[in-house]
């Protein structure tokens, strides 16, 4: 493929960091068709048509796609993009170009291991964003807050968006792993040192102060303190937090992806028989290498929890621990059309399990999507 | 093909700047509120009127930096704090957009003295005012912004010290941050909390935050300054989640014993709350039943809402006092007595500080619902009102501020000047408190001044801690009621040490107060002369908030200054009890070295003689008697309604669908009913007819008698269809 742009135009330091990054090679514009992920610097720039074909062969091929401070120039030649793939509009300079005061990393596996980003450089205000954006990095300047970095996974592939591109910011390091990690999402690999996120806040669907428990690769869990059981799983990797801070009349935060698992009787565990009427209890959680395990009291019995995602994203395992306890503790379970629900160390009965160890032990229950299963 | 492969593809040349595609809208926090907010105020077809001017130094057309102009008036009662807070661009340009009334408009500036000016406009009006600041006489105290790691939203919401100093802060979106008191670095001790509102930390690797739907410790096990355990310690008490019930706190006493309070949820416009931790009562405990809407939306639907908590070292959660409206600061005296300041509203005429004692009750009855003796009872205003502890200050509305913050009590021996053991709390308007608390036959009250009034104070200043310098640090958030820009963040207050002119204290005395000043005073301050004081009281009622009622000026019978120049006893004509007084310094009083005071204004909060005595006696001083009503004025009327009512029932008197208020020139229309109807419709309110939706606000709070008479005889004399027609 013939091209005509230099590859050492790219910014030197990041190409660095890049080529140097375990897992990944990288090849030039000439072999764009044979590459999982495109990174552009920008845009792709002016160039020939067999090139400009390239590219929108690429767009088509739902590859991964990272952009770095797209600009509308620097896509002209592929008109479809901006309007169709970016996801939000260039606008001019965020804020006149005064610094960020804030600059709000959103939990994503793409921060994974970057503990502090800051930079001083102007930024390029977008707006517009789609309503399948989620945002992830956003920064503030005044009283004006502007989207720094969004992801889509829509029918074009993955795509992540960064704003930031001023060489300054290219050569820091906690940037570059940034964008290594971003590269990495849009490959769909798995991204080192990634946790899962906790949050607590107002989930569609359950009760005010439940948790937000979102997978580096999915899915994201909803538990309910209240109900003490989960109350959604969905397939994807985020939940926008958004809707409950930008206006004064908050809504609950919104969940990106089907949901395929849904919970609503109160209270699914319980002590003596499977509808006694137990003091359900959140009692906290501990955080082992980012993977929470909750703790729960029924009728002051012990149990604790811990919830893992399956390898694709598309099941849990919800191991719980039990403490000793002289009556036998039940699971209720309700009918899932989206998803296949297996125990192991539970005695099952149809949508009862049972656990009888007085001496306490460990159950497991793993709740797996169903192929296509989504309930919305 | 081992790894990802990636394709480097290069712009050629740089693209020529983004200035092609200016002008996309970012997105702007907080405008939403903002337009929500005016809707009602501008929904009719009325225009608004409009203040504009310039913000200048004294005798220059310089303008001055930072300045804030906020406007208040009895028009603006719905929005938050009845106010709008406008902050001035460079050129020092404002533009306030109004309805039609009665104003007054603050102008406030780091360094320079606030300026207070009143103005009226009617609709259409565009009324320009000049303000010229002068600069402030120097203080000693100064004000610092702090700053913060650019990934922290600076929503901070809670601030504390370790016992080792080091500075921990939760913010909103909820994180706790700290900066460790060994090498001033910022790490992200917690994440992912919901809405944390206080914090207290006993130890570098424990710390206790209140978040709205719990209690929780924060620990940190393993060293990495990281908190890895999130500990429920208390969650008993009901949420909603509506956006407007928050937890607030926090404070410990010394034996370990953690507070917290719960503020009533916003219900006025009848929300749909499907998921509710616990029971759900929506039925007021004392229902309203004047004409026309709820005055105030605050109520307690969840369990324990407008309640104070105390949850034991073992984790056990008490309901501790009820009362409470949004109870926002919580705080724990030396004496390890607590103190919890509310917002006004309904039943709380204005902002206050209450010593709080278990089981005690503190005014707003819709948390009674939840109580287990008195929930069924029924209480009546009468037995409301007995059982009713009156706040040990009151911090009236204006000088001192909208909704005040979380009182802190300066324990920096001397660090932050000669206020040691005195209370200081913010408020969500620039504002600094200082309250002098005394006990008097054996309960507290005392004397409340202001301390900073802008000066470089932020909005919002929600919480305070005094840090291990001697500094007062200030939690500062405002998200969701007004503008973010430059009102969010931390800030602390510096003493430089020099001896600030103020009253130290005021204290309650046989023959009415006894003032100790900061430094020598000139022989001045021994005249009667230059004091003027006054007494008046609040109404405790369900309406929003209250006007003075019974306000009279008490002639002060005699100043003695002692030969110190720091004492000076002020004799009263009389001294009542149940009253707040009102005391006011001449300018001419000033120190031995011709220093005027900083402040002065003070206000007494006097609940009881020293004698006990709670219950006023005879008294030689009565309020002005309130003149007997007259027949209505037709030409006062009309002003009244220029001002008041034209932006909602237009200058025609023809009404507004918009605002749904009716044709008053049609026949059959509402002049045909009776005054006594009309003169209870406008003083009670009313509410809307469908398909309108905007009630008729009560406007006995605001008018007088006299003048709801006059603006009746207008709208008679004006617009009533004549028979023949």
């Amino acid at each position: 493929m013939a091209d005509d742009a230099s590859p050492a135009a790219f910014p030197a330091g990041l190409r660095a960091a890049l080529e140097k990054t375990p897992g990944l090679a990288c090849v030039d514009f000439t072999q764009l068709g044979t590459a999982q992920v495109a990174l552009f610097y920008r845009g792709p720039g002016p160039r020939s048509a067999a090139a400009v074909r390239a590219v929108e062969e690429f767009l088509r091929s739902r590859s991964g796609l990272v952009v770095l401070g797209a600009t509308a120039e620097a896509w002209r030649a592929v008109p479809g993009f901006v309007p169709q793939i970016l996801g939000a509009v260039p606008g001019g300079p965020f804020a006149g170009g005064a610094a960020m005061s804030v600059i709000n990393l959103y939990p994503h596996p793409i921060f994974a291991g970057v503990n502090r980003f800051e930079t001083t450089q102007p930024m390029a205000a977008f707006g517009q964003l789609a309503d399948d954006a989620q945002m992830i990095m956003e920064g503030t300047a005044g009283e004006d807050t502007t989207p720094l970095g969004w992801v889509r996974r829509g029918a074009a592939g993955r795509l992540c968006h960064l704003v930031p591109a001023e060489s300054a910011v290219l050569q820091d390091p906690a940037y570059q792993r940034i964008v290594v990690n971003a590269v990495r999402w849009a490959a769909g690999r798995p991204i080192p040192d990634a946790r899962p996120a906790v949050q607590r806040t107002f989930m569609p669907d359950a009760y005010p102060g439940s948790i937000a428990l979102t997978f580096p690769n999915g899915p994201g869990v909803c538990i309910d303190p209240v109900r003490g059981g989960i109350n959604t799983i969905w397939d994807g990797d985020f939940v926008d937090l958004r809707p409950r801070w930008i206006t004064k009349q908050g809504a609950p935060a919104r969940i990106f992806g089907e949901v395929f698992y849904t919970e609503k009787a109160p209270q699914p565990l319980r002590l003596g028989s499977p509808s006694a009427d137990s003091k359900f209890r959140f009692r906290g959680y501990v955080l082992r290498d980012g993977v929470p395990e909750f703790h729960y009291e029924i009728d002051g019995r012990d149990v604790y929890e811990t919830i893992t995602a399956q390898a694709d994203g598309q099941g849990i395992v919800r191991t719980f621990r039990v403490g000793p306890g002289a009556r036998t503790l039940w699971m209720n379970f309700e009918p899932q059309t989206g998803a296949e629900v297996t125990t192991r160390g539970l005695e099952r009965d149809g949508a009862v399990g049972s656990f009888a160890a007085s001496a306490g032990g460990q159950f497991v229950i793993e709740i797996r999507r169903k192929t296509g299963g989504a309930i919305r | 093909m081992n790894g990802i492969f990636l394709s480097v593809a290069v712009q050629a040349t740089r693209p020529p700047g983004f200035g092609l595609q200016a002008g996309l809208p970012a997105i702007r926090r907080g405008s939403l509120f903002l337009l929500l907010a005016l809707v009602p105020l501008f929904a009719a077809s009325a225009p608004p009127a409009r203040l504009t001017g310039r913000v200048l130094k004294a005798d220059t057309d310089a303008p001055v930096a930072h300045a804030q102009v906020r406007v208040e008036g009895p028009t603006l009662v719905g929005r938050e704090n009845s106010q709008i807070i406008q902050k001035l661009k460079a050129d020092g340009r404002y533009q306030v957009d109004v309805p039609p009334g009665a104003y007054d408009v603050w102008v406030t500036a780091p360094d320079f003295e606030e300026v207070k000016s009143h103005v009226e406009v009617k609709a259409g009006d565009a009324v320009e005012r000049r303000f010229e600041l002068r600069a402030l006489q120097r203080s000693p105290y100064r004000v610092e912004t702090l700053k913060l790691p650019q990934q922290m939203i600076g929503e901070i919401s809670g601030v504390a010290f370790t016992p080792r100093g080091s500075l921990v802060v939760t913010n909103r979106r909820g994180d706790v941050w700290v900066r460790r008191f060994s090498d001033g670095t910022w790490r992200r001790f917690a994440t992912g909390l919901y809405e944390g509102f206080g914090v207290v930390a006993p130890d570098e690797a424990e710390i206790i935050v209140v978040q709205r739907p719990e209690v929780t410790r924060l620990r940190d096990t393993d060293g990495d300054g990281v908190a890895d355990v999130y500990e429920t310690v208390a969650d008993d008490w009901g949420i909603t989640g509506s956006y407007h019930e928050f937890s607030y706190g926090l404070a410990q006493d010394r034996a370990g014993n953690v507070y917290a309070s719960s503020g009533l949820c916003s219900f006025g416009r009848g929300v749909e709350l499907p998921w509710v931790r616990g029971p759900l009562q929506t039925a007021q405990y004392l229902p309203w039943t004047g004409p026309g809407p709820v005055p105030d939306g605050h109520r307690s639907v969840a369990a324990y809402q407008g309640w104070a908590f105390q949850i034991t070292p073992a984790g056990k959660w008490m309901p501790y006092a009820s009362g409470f409206r949004q109870p926002l600061g919580v705080g724990i005296s030396p004496d390890d007595e607590l103190f919890i300041s509310d917002c006004p509203g309904a039943w709380i005429p204005t902002s206050t500080l209450t010593h709080v004692e278990k089981d005690a009750f503190y005014g707003h009855p819709d948390g009674l619902k939840w109580h287990p003796e008195l929930k069924d009872k029924k209480l009546t205003l009468a037995e409301l009102a007995a059982l009713r502890r009156p706040p040990s200050i009151y911090l009236p509305r204006g000088l001192m501020g909208t909704s005040p913050g979380q009182p802190v009590w300066d324990r920096s021996a001397g660090k932050f000047g000669p206020f040691g053991g005195q209370v200081f709390l913010g408020d969500v308007s620039p504002v600094l408190m200082r309250v002098d608390l005394e006990k008097v036959a054996g309960a507290w009250q005392g004397a409340a001044f202001p301390f900073l009034r802008g000066q470089g104070l932020r909005l919002g200043g929600m919480h305070n801690a005094f840090g291990p310098d001697g500094a007062l640090y200030i939690a500062q958030t405002v998200r969701g009621w007004m503008s973010t820009e430059g009102n969010e963040g931390l800030q602390r207050v510096v003493w430089n040490g020099e001896t600030p002119v103020e009253i130290q204290t005021l204290r309650l005395a046989e023959r009415g107060f006894t003032l100790r000043f900061t430094t020598p005073m000139a022989t001045v301050a021994g005249e009667a002369v230059r004091y003027q004081v006054k007494r008046f009281q609040y109404n405790y009622h369900p309406q929003d908030g209250s006007l003075r009622v019974n306000q009279v000026d008490v002639p002060v019978t005699a100043a003695r200054l002692a030969r110190d120049g720091l004492t000076l006893a002020l004799d009263l004509l009389e001294v009542q009890p149940s009253y707040v007084y009102e005391i006011v310094v001449n300018r001419e009083v000033q120190s031995r070295t011709g220093q005027p005071l900083l402040n002065t204004t003070a206000y007494y909060t006097l609940n009881r003689l020293q004698n006990g005595e709670t219950k006023p006696g005879s008294t030689q001083l009565v309020a002005k008697a309130a003149e007997p009503l007259r027949p209505g004025d037709p030409a006062r009327g009309g002003e009244v309604y220029r001002l008041n009512c034209m932006v909602c029932h237009q200058a025609d008197g023809k009404g507004s669908p918009q605002a749904g208020t009716p044709d008053y020139t049609q026949a059959g229309g509402p002049l045909t009913r009776s005054d006594a109807e009309l003169l209870a419709t406008i003083t009670n309110g009313k509410l809307p007819t469908p398909p309108a939706v905007l009630p008729m606000p009560p406007w006995g709070n605001v008018l007088p008698p006299q003048a709801i008479r006059d603006v009746l005889a207008y709208l008679r004399q004006t617009y009533q269809p004549s028979p023949a027609r």
